[in-house]
């Protein structure tokens, strides 16, 4: 007696080819090829407040001029450090500092030159507002006065023109 | 003869052909994944002007629609990638306030609730100087858009 061959099923995979075919339209369709991201920043707005201030305010700035970046703080605009912008690594070193004796405070200053490059600008920005080395966090406090980790530093950054 | 001849050609029963698409389903899941990798939830879509090349930054936060405003490398600027005139001076540019001006009260008039809508995407070219940057700001800031967007690229 001959045996009887079982052939396998075949698999039906119009539809699936289909549904990839749709997938891939709509892909191609909203892709985007350059990585678009956002820094934002808001136009000064002064205002003032009838409450007295526990502590003095960090009034953290940076003066961008030249190849030079100068920290200051306070309201009377102590200089805190100058860095060169090859130490960007060093700047967000002492801004970490910064951020560490002050964990409420989350805006900078930045005080360029006419003449500064915008690509400089956005680089110092990055180093203003993040800590650049991988794994290093730092404790930061919340409206609640709840301590958490976090990378950020100084994350609204505000311009200002120099005289 | 000739007769029986055709006849058991016709007979013949023709299979149907079989294509091989397994090289078909290797290609459409490659471009896939490199489709999902480099998908992009934004819902700013940007049409970037000629000889405009946009900083690199670490910054991960997606862009959303809104007005864009761009200066290229010629100081030539752009209000929705339409050219609108050449920033002199101090940067500060009347054509410039004008539309902006123009775009919000459009805007107005088409759903009163955008009133309240205050952000500006601005994308610079790289080499752009800072007083530039400023009249732009100043500008838009004079005509209502206070929260500035500065659109970068994200370096990996």
């Amino acid at each position: 007696m001959r045996k009887k061959l079982t052939q396998a099923p075949k698999l039906n995979l119009i539809p699936i080819l289909d549904a990839i075919f749709i997938f891939i339209f709509f892909l191609l369709m909203s892709a985007q090829f350059i990585d678009i991201y956002e820094i934002g920043s808001d136009a000064p707005i002064t205002s003032t407040s009838s409450e007295k201030m526990k502590k003095p305010p960090l009034n953290l700035t940076l003066v961008l001029s030249g190849d030079k970046i100068t920290v200051k703080t306070g309201l009377d605009e102590n200089v805190y450090k100058t860095y060169n912008f090859s130490q960007l690594d060093k700047l967000n070193e002492g801004l970490i500092e910064l951020k560490k004796q002050n964990p409420t405070e989350e805006s900078a200053i930045l005080k360029p030159t006419h003449n500064f490059k915008y690509e400089k600008i956005v680089k110092i920005i990055d180093t203003t507002r993040e800590i650049s080395k991988p794994n290093v966090y730092i404790t930061a406090i919340d409206h609640k006065n709840r301590k958490y980790p976090t990378k950020k530093l100084f994350e609204k950054i505000i311009f200002e023109t120099q005289d | 003869m000739r007769r029986m001849f055709f006849n058991k050609k016709s007979k013949k029963k023709s299979e149907p052909m079989e294509i091989d698409i397994t090289s078909l389903l290797d290609v459409l899941v490659i471009l896939l994944v490199f489709l999902l990798k480099s998908y992009n939830a934004s819902d700013l879509k940007l049409n970037l002007v000629k000889d405009l090349v946009v900083p690199t930054s670490d910054a991960r936060k997606l862009g959303h629609h809104a007005v864009v405003v761009q200066v290229d490398s010629n100081k030539k600027l752009y209000v929705n990638s339409k050219q609108i005139g050449v920033i002199r001076g101090s940067g500060e540019n009347a054509d410039l306030l004008q539309r902006l001006k123009e775009i919000k009260e459009e805007d107005k008039l088409r759903s009163p609730a955008s009133t309240a809508v205050r952000a500006i995407n601005l994308v610079f070219d790289q080499g752009v100087p800072y007083k530039f940057m400023k009249g732009v700001m100043h500008t838009s800031a004079i005509a209502g858009y206070t929260e500035f967007k500065f659109i970068v690229q994200g370096n990996y």
